[in-house]
């Protein structure tokens, strides 16, 4: 039995987390986060995705990526959501892997090489039906190809005509997308919105476990009443329920990447386990990260909002707590 | 990643699997069975089966050979604890003497000791009571007043203990006991194992919400109990009762979430039959607790993957426990959102109702016993989190 991490894995992790720590830390979120005009991708961060294989992770070596699965980029994901860091990389991973699962030789050599590398920047609209509106699609106006649903399946977009649309997580950018050209892509949404799904739980099982870690490190320090507000048990009990919510979503995310990766029997019951907890806890514990920091954890200066913020939309992103939970009753009833 | 057990392991299973469809009859699978013999009959027929069990080398799986166990793995530990609910078979009768004594024993215990209380124990020729609560000491155990005084060559003990599992099957109860006169709070206390059949000592059932009577009281008058029968050092109890409880930290869940997802099967079937799984209220509960239940799993596979490769888990025992015991909780609470007003009924059209109620009364005492929720939240928030006492 080893139902873990491995120490390459975990070490890849650390390095986006160390990364993010020492050069792209939330004070760099702010410039991103308070740059309305900007496209929301700053190009050291994006440079850094590139070079330390964030992008390439999935793709298989022969078109120059990594060839890992998806449970090492849901450790990255993890990392991403803990930093509540900007910028394209979960759509151009998830638009390689369509790609790689669906394309045909010609697809596969035109994009894999240069979404790997972080030359092409890939984006995933599932919502709506390809040629026609694509809503809400992330960095929908600066990817080069877009994932679409078809009629028939799924497809490539290039060239769509996008319009910014503005939403108060400012840790990403949104954009509508009118699509008109498509190219056919070979392979199910199912199977593509499965890993979306996943990576999705991941970003929010990241930002779920900061949240705790900066509240419990400011609830230490923070006195009233003479001594540290942790002391108290009203918040101590709070915060270690979300504690053992955080450590079974962490659990569900990682099962649920490997359920998928090797196709285990369960793996659509494992997704929607994962995304229902992990939005349900982030959720939570970006709630308690405001409360428990008190009347600073409320204003703009401080950055609880930006984990409020970006929990509130990946919560619902590819089916909420309850939609992941009919879908549970569904398979076990 | 490897969610597999080693060919050992699932030999180890197959073989298990044969014994107890070998050796359990069809009549004891019935719904009810247990709950319709008498407390006595229903222990003895459990104490003799487990005892068969041990001498077929089912049992003590973890255990050193050289301790009559069979040196098992703690994935075969892991594969014993589901197999025995998969099969319905009957509960431990020694639970506190298997799972905390006798490891505590092999690690502290006199050689003497080690001969006389764990052969025994395996065949359940001693049945082992843990003597800790008392009425004014439950969560605040090191409030303690239970006294022994020493006289001669024995010490003398005088007071009472509470929530016993099994007190009146007990043949022994290792006691914890403020042996050093007026020692305050984890000082001055020994743990001494008292004979339970002597006049000193008298044992009632307590009767629980439930109908059924799991726990007693044990009283002690002028009991006595040779001074070289106590595990560790006189004095040093406390240390001892630490070390013991630790062995509760291999638990890893496995064993509840195999017996609860049966259970949420069963409720699923109630909602059914009634028509009720179509209701959009009842199918968001239960797949609320059906995600808890799936977390359980996923975190017994993680206890299990670092037992595996020796490593203490501490104080995560804390966050197992609320895991298990809150979600068994919520699971049966929603058992009574399926029956709506219907929901105290003993019987409903053709279904006994009963053996389901037995469980929701029983998940009432979850939270409590064995370190209620609130103190598992000070433990996670303290030890684990690292919040200022």
């Amino acid at each position: 039995m080893f139902f873990a991490l491995t120490e390459d894995q975990q070490e890849f992790g650390a390095a986006v987390t160390t990364y993010l720590a020492e050069r792209f830390d939330t004070d760099a979120v702010r410039g991103v986060f308070e740059d309305a005009d900007g496209d929301g991708n700053p190009g050291s961060l994006w440079k850094a995705a590139a070079e330390q294989g964030w992008l390439a992770v999935t793709v298989p070596e022969e078109h120059d990526g990594l060839g890992l699965g998806l449970v090492e980029a849901q450790v990255i994901a993890r990392a991403l959501g803990a930093g509540v860091a900007p910028g394209p990389w979960r759509g151009t991973v998830l638009a390689a892997e369509a790609i790689r699962l669906g394309g045909s030789d010609e697809q596969k050599a035109a994009w894999l090489p240069r979404l790997a590398s972080g030359e092409a920047i890939g984006a995933v609209g599932l919502r709506g039906a390809a040629p026609g509106v694509v809503p809400a699609v992330e960095y929908g106006v600066i990817a080069d190809v877009v994932v679409v649903r078809t009629a028939q399946g799924l497809g490539l977009a290039t060239g769509a005509r996008a319009t910014p649309v503005g939403s108060y997580d400012r840790t990403t950018r949104l954009a509508s997308l009118d699509v008109s050209d498509v190219e056919a892509l070979p392979g199910d949404a199912s199977s593509l919105q499965a890993r979306a799904t996943v990576l999705v739980a991941a970003d929010l099982v990241g930002i779920a476990r900061e949240a705790v870690s900066r509240t419990v490190a400011y609830d230490r320090e923070r006195e009233q009443f003479g001594v540290p507000v942790g002391s108290f048990q009203a918040l101590k009990h709070a915060l270690a329920d979300i504690h053992v919510g955080v450590t079974m979503a962490e659990h569900a995310a990682l099962y649920a990447a490997h359920a998928v990766d090797v196709g285990l029997d369960d793996a659509e019951l494992a997704v929607a386990v994962a995304k229902a907890k992990a939005s349900e806890v982030a959720l939570q514990a970006t709630a308690a990260m405001i409360q428990y920091h008190g009347g600073i954890g409320y204003t703009w200066e401080h950055e609880a909002h930006f984990f409020y913020k970006r929990a509130k939309r990946l919560a619902g992103l590819y089916g909420g707590v309850d939609q992941h939970r009919e879908k549970i009753a569904a398979l076990t009833l | 990643m490897d969610l597999t057990f080693t060919p050992a392991e699932e030999e180890f299973r197959s073989e298990l699997r044969s014994w107890l469809s070998a050796n359990i009859p069809d009549e004891w699978r019935r719904p009810g069975f247990w709950e319709s013999l008498p407390d006595d009959e229903s222990f003895r027929l459990r104490r003799d089966w487990e005892r068969d069990k041990a001498l077929a080398g089912f049992a003590g799986i973890q255990w050193p050979t050289e301790f009559g166990g069979r040196g098992g793995t703690p994935g075969m530990k892991a594969i014993y604890d589901v197999e025995m609910v998969l099969a319905d078979a009957p509960r431990t009768v020694n639970p506190l003497g298997l799972t905390f004594l006798a490891p505590t024993v092999m690690a502290i215990g006199t050689d003497a000791q080690r001969k006389e209380i764990i052969g025994p124990m395996l065949r359940n020729e001693v049945i082992w009571c843990q003597g800790f609560s008392e009425p004014g000491a439950g969560s605040d155990l090191a409030a303690l007043s239970t006294r022994g005084v020493r006289d001669g060559d024995d010490f003398v003990v005088n007071g009472q203990k509470v929530w016993t599992t099994n007190a009146v099957h007990g043949d022994k109860i290792f006691t914890l006991v403020r042996t050093e006169p007026g020692s305050q709070k984890h000082r001055g206390i020994s743990m001494l194992l008292i004979d339970m059949h002597q006049a000193g000592v008298d044992a009632r059932p307590l009767k629980q919400m439930s109908g059924a009577s799991e726990f007693g009281e044990v009283f002690f008058d002028d009991a006595r109990v040779p001074a070289t029968d106590v595990l560790g050092e006189i004095g040093e109890g406390w240390r001892t009762a630490m070390l013991l409880l630790s062995f509760e930290r291999g638990a890893s869940g496995i064993s509840q979430y195999t017996e609860f997802r049966r259970q949420y099967d069963e409720i699923a079937a109630v909602a059914k039959k009634l028509g009720r799984d179509t209701d959009p209220v009842i199918r968001n509960k239960l797949a609320r607790v059906l995600t808890e239940l799936e977390c359980l799993r996923l975190h017994s596979m993680h206890v299990l993957t670092q037992t595996e490769r020796g490593r203490d888990l501490g104080f995560e025992a804390s966050m197992t426990k609320l895991q298990w015991s809150e979600t068994f909780q919520d699971l049966w609470e929603v058992y009574d959102d399926v029956l709506g007003e219907d929901d105290t009924l003993e019987q409903l059209g053709d279904l006994d109702l009963r053996p389901l109620n037995a469980q929701a009364m029983w998940s009432r005492s979850v939270t409590i016993w064995g370190g209620s929720s609130q103190v598992q939240r000070n433990v996670t928030a303290e030890r684990v989190l690292g919040l200022p006492r």
